[in-house]
């Protein structure tokens, strides 16, 4: 009876462990969604979409001129831009990882990762 | 040994919670992505399996050796000792021959809906530098007196190409397709079987996704934010063009990128999204600029007379048109569920 209570607990320890640990990666993904912000391939800075909850704006200095970057939860955009062709202003908001904002003149790429699935069937690619 | 029932019940329930943690581990072939500037664009480029990071090292060497082929403004590259050969044959390398002949082929199949002498009047547009203006109609008209694929004297065999005096060639519709084509042999060559690009929109694929199922590729809904809908593709390019891609507005007026080279001005045939999907990106990435041009009952002309690959529509007035091959491999999205489709069928 001894042993087999300690088995019990043992197995009842690792069953809640393992519990815990799947719940919270389920919350984590769930609700993740990153943007990295790249200049010239160099990561300059990592933002939690999800976790935002009030509009964050700031600016990126490249060779044409400053990008103005505004991201809200969930999602974010290129909201002013110096330079001429002003595509990365067209190309608007981004809330799933499917194509990059990219601004060539500057060579800043703004990508999402989505940690979860989200309501849209999964994509692999983004023809456009 | 006898357990007691909670023992048993727990084991099973741990047994259970081991088995959901394993099912998250398919699909364990990694895919490596490699993002390069080039042809104006950034390209991203993804094989997946062992040999990944191999074939992204040479399929970027091969995109930059085409990209100083190709390039209008690089000086020495193909495109502009042709551009400034002043009548005189110029002599171009193998994948400036190839592209040419595939090129020109389209171009006259498709009766100049495609036309890579449209450069200059693209120029007066400022599609290309950013400085867009509506130029005024007289402009056009002079600039495409020097328009005509047909005066361009090319001679596949000699690998020379000449052109009349003011004329001036860009490969822009159809480099990139090219380009994807030779970084699916890259990848073949160097042992991948399965990868994706995307150059600057132009998806091209590699066999299967590494579980064994087809690619997913989402077109651009070309009103917004969002996705037409998605096509399944195995082996094949899923490219598009659309007015949504490059454009200014003046005067309450959109004036986009893709020119009619018969009028010079933004081509208005009623589609305002082409996409071709098939074998070769080339062919895709000429063909979705031709069909744009052509509007939907020309594209479905084209189709019947030559074949050899299937396109997806969308019209301004929101409906869908695709060709039979698609039908069974195409899924609306959103808003898109409850558009007419219409299937095009041989």
């Amino acid at each position: 009876m001894k042993k087999t209570s300690f088995w019990v607990i043992l197995i009842a320890a690792v069953a809640l462990l393992a519990g815990v640990a799947a719940v919270w990666l389920q919350i984590r993904g769930a609700g993740a969604t990153i943007a990295n912000i790249y200049q010239d391939g160099v990561c300059i800075r990592s933002i939690d979409l999800s976790s935002l909850t009030e509009t964050v704006t700031f600016t990126v200095e490249g060779p044409a001129g400053t990008n103005t970057i505004e991201a809200e939860h969930g999602r974010i955009r290129v909201s002013h831009a110096e330079c001429p062709d002003q595509v990365c202003v067209e190309m608007g908001w981004r809330s799933d990882g499917a194509s990059p904002i990219v601004c060539l003149p500057n060579k800043l790429v703004i990508r999402l990762e989505n940690t979860a699935a989200s309501a849209t069937p999964e994509i692999d690619g983004v023809t456009g | 040994m006898k357990h007691s029932k909670p023992a048993r019940v727990l084991a099973v329930l741990l047994a259970c919670v081991l088995l959901c943690a394993c099912e998250k581990q398919e699909a364990s072939v990694e895919g490596v992505t490699s993002s390069v500037f080039a042809m104006d664009t950034i390209m991203d480029l993804t094989p997946y399996g062992a040999a990944a990071e191999e074939a992204n090292t040479a399929a970027e060497a091969r995109i930059l050796e085409l990209e100083s082929l190709f390039s209008v403004t690089q000086e020495g590259s193909d495109v502009y000792r042709a551009n400034h050969g002043d009548g005189v044959p110029v002599t171009v390398s193998e994948d400036t021959a190839a592209l040419l002949e595939t090129a020109l082929r389209v171009c006259a199949q498709t009766d100049g809906a495609l036309d890579i002498s449209i450069y200059p009047v693209l120029r007066t547009w400022g599609f290309t530098t950013g400085s867009y203006q509506v130029p005024d109609e007289a402009e056009i008209q002079s600039l495409l007196e020097r328009v005509n694929y047909r005066d361009i004297a090319f001679d596949a065999d000699a690998r020379t190409v000449s052109l009349p005096d003011g004329m001036e060639i860009d490969l822009g519709s159809v480099a990139k397709g090219y380009t994807g084509d030779q970084v699916m042999q890259v990848f073949r060559d160097t042992g991948v079987t399965s990868g994706m690009i995307n150059l600057g929109g132009n998806v091209q694929v590699l066999g299967t996704k590494p579980d064994g199922s087809a690619w997913r590729v989402a077109v651009q809904d070309p009103r917004g934010d969002g996705y037409v809908g998605v096509i399944e593709a195995v082996d094949q390019a899923v490219i598009t063009s659309g007015g949504y891609q490059r454009y200014f507005e003046q005067d309450g007026e959109i004036y986009w990128h893709i020119l009619d080279p018969a009028t010079g001005a933004p081509a208005h045939s009623g589609v305002i999204s082409a996409t071709a999907v098939g074998d070769s990106g080339t062919m895709c990435d000429a063909l979705s600029t031709a069909l744009f041009v052509m509007g939907a009952d020309r594209a479905e002309d084209y189709w019947r007379t030559y074949g050899g690959f299937d396109y997806l529509l969308v019209t301004e007035d929101g409906k869908i048109i695709l060709t039979e091959g698609l039908a069974d491999r195409f899924e609306p999205l959103g808003t898109w569920e409850s558009s007419s489709v219409t299937v095009v069928k041989k």
